[in-house]
């Protein structure tokens, strides 16, 4: 449903990126991993439309409203509640606000934060603020969703709590996503498929991994299959001599 | 409360010394005589045109300085062209002590309302200009990549991320807009005019009535504390989405 092709990125002299080409198919999971500089920021913002490639396609099989966003930092609205930071994307589709905010708190509902609309983002915990944000781009039913180290701030509870909501209702919904991380092992736990950059600049797809692992899946339970290991230091070891290359 | 308790202690100690003769009364009456004035300027009625007169011309040059300047404002932050043209005017107003400009509004406008209108207009709003124009540039770009990328436009834009946020910075102004607006007022009365609480002072001044003139300003003091109070309270509630302890570190 996404196709990346030859992608060159950057301003202005050596291009950041070099002829990346990758997909994401219908419903999968997809995981961009590479060493700090690799673009990998840059290439999502292009998916995203952000960032004007230098050369190269990307084609999207779907309308551009299809597509939802999750950045690293949570940005909610610190003047609206969480349901109606829920309801933002609703509301700007052009819902009436009595519909989105009942739809917001559906929403806000399926990601645990029941009897929690009514607080303020300071009100709410980093994890609780992460939700709604989730809340607030899910409602929107995006087909393809974007994110770019979304639970990095983090602590690793909280951030295992919604990793694995998040999964759950991607999967339950059949939503594609295209995670940057520079988490390996996060990357093994949710994806079909994982793709490494090369150290920029002109970094490029070093290697692609496909995940064996079935769904639905447990993103902790996961990291217990026998293959899970293997992979893992499979991933390490390239991720490694990618970056060593870059030092030579 | 201990703010409370230096001025009442410095009230005391004025009555005191006044009492124990150590103070020419015609210089410095006593607070006692000074509230027994202001009882008689109501009393008598004869306070009240005057301020009536004060204070339309505070709250017209107010409210219409806060809707001239934040709109100036507006334009300049969104636009660069009003920005280059409305900068260096703001700046050398800005720059200037304003109220030199009320002989000035007296002999184009005339020595009645207009002109004292017009000096609080001023007053107010190059403070309002600053505080909207500084106030958009630091809107948090998180939040305006944030609704862009849900979709929203400028209108959703002005609606969600820059009114809100520069509500607080106007808010806080605004108290400050309050005073500016009586000093328009006041001191365009003191220039020239028939009525006004300026016009009394000036009054006072002229007849060596030291009572008479701080019995007004207690007056003034008194009016312009309740408007900071309501505004406080607006402040309050508009801003009720700011975390506790920054709300109450700055109140």
């Amino acid at each position: 449903m996404l196709r990346v092709e030859n992608l060159t990125l950057g301003y202005g002299g050596v291009p950041v990126l070099e002829g990346v080409s990758l997909g994401v198919g219908e419903g999968e999971f997809v995981s961009l991993v590479g060493p700090s500089g690799s673009g990998k920021s840059t290439l999502l913002r292009a998916v995203a439309g952000l960032v004007r490639p230098r050369a190269g396609a990307i084609h999207r099989a779907f309308p551009p409203e299809a597509l939802g966003f999750l950045f690293q930092e949570d940005a909610l609205l610190p003047w609206r509640t969480a349901r109606e930071n829920a309801a933002l994307g609703l509301r700007i589709r052009g819902w009436p606000k009595a519909k989105a905010l009942e739809e917001a708190e559906a929403w806000l509902l399926r990601l645990g934060l029941q009897g929690l609309g009514d607080r303020y983002p300071h009100e709410l915990s980093g994890g609780q603020r992460k939700r709604v944000a989730l809340a607030q781009v899910l409602a929107l039913r995006p087909r393809l969703l974007l994110m770019d180290e979304p639970f990095s701030s983090l602590d690793a509870i909280l951030r295992t709590g919604v990793t694995r909501d998040l999964l759950r209702l991607v999967e339950g919904e059949g939503i594609a996503v295209l995670l940057v991380t520079h988490d390996l092992e996060e990357a093994l736990a949710l994806s079909d498929r994982v793709y490494l950059l090369s150290q920029g600049p002109r970094a490029r797809i070093a290697k692609e991994y496909a995940v064996p692992f079935s769904r639905p899946r447990d993103p902790v339970g996961v990291r217990s299959d026998p293959r899970f290991g293997p992979l893992l230091r499979r991933l390490w070891q390239d991720l490694e001599e990618v970056a060593l290359c870059a030092a030579s | 409360m201990r703010r409370v308790l230096g001025v009442v202690g410095l009230l005391l100690l004025w009555e005191g010394l006044a009492a124990w003769g150590l103070l020419n009364p015609l210089y410095a009456p006593p607070p006692h005589q000074v509230l027994l004035t202001l009882y008689g300027l109501f009393q008598s009625g004869e306070i009240l045109p005057h301020l009536q007169a004060t204070f339309t011309a505070a709250l017209l040059g107010l409210f219409w300085g806060v809707l001239l300047g934040g709109s100036l404002g507006l334009l300049a932050a969104f636009s660069p062209l009003f920005a280059d043209m409305l900068e260096p005017i703001m700046l050398l107003l800005n720059a200037i002590p304003r109220v030199i400009l009320a002989p000035l509004f007296v002999i184009w406008l005339g020595i009645g309302l207009a002109s004292k209108v017009a000096l609080s207009l001023v007053l107010v709003s190059v403070l309002l200009f600053f505080a909207v124009y500084g106030g958009v540039r630091n809107v948090d770009p998180r939040l305006v990549e944030r609704v862009e990328t849900l979709g929203g436009g400028r209108l959703w834009l002005l609606k969600e991320v820059y009114l809100p946020s520069l509500a607080a910075w106007v808010l806080s102004s605004l108290k400050v807009a309050v005073g500016f607006a009586f000093t328009g007022a006041v001191v365009g009365e003191f220039v020239a005019a028939s009525r006004g609480l300026g016009y009394l002072l000036s009054f006072a001044q002229s007849t060596y009535n030291a009572k008479l003139s701080l019995a007004l300003i207690t007056l003034i003091v008194l009016f312009v504390l309740l408007l900071f109070f309501l505004f406080d309270r607006l402040e309050r509630h508009l801003l009720r989405w700011r975390p506790r302890g920054r709300a109450e570190s700055q109140a």
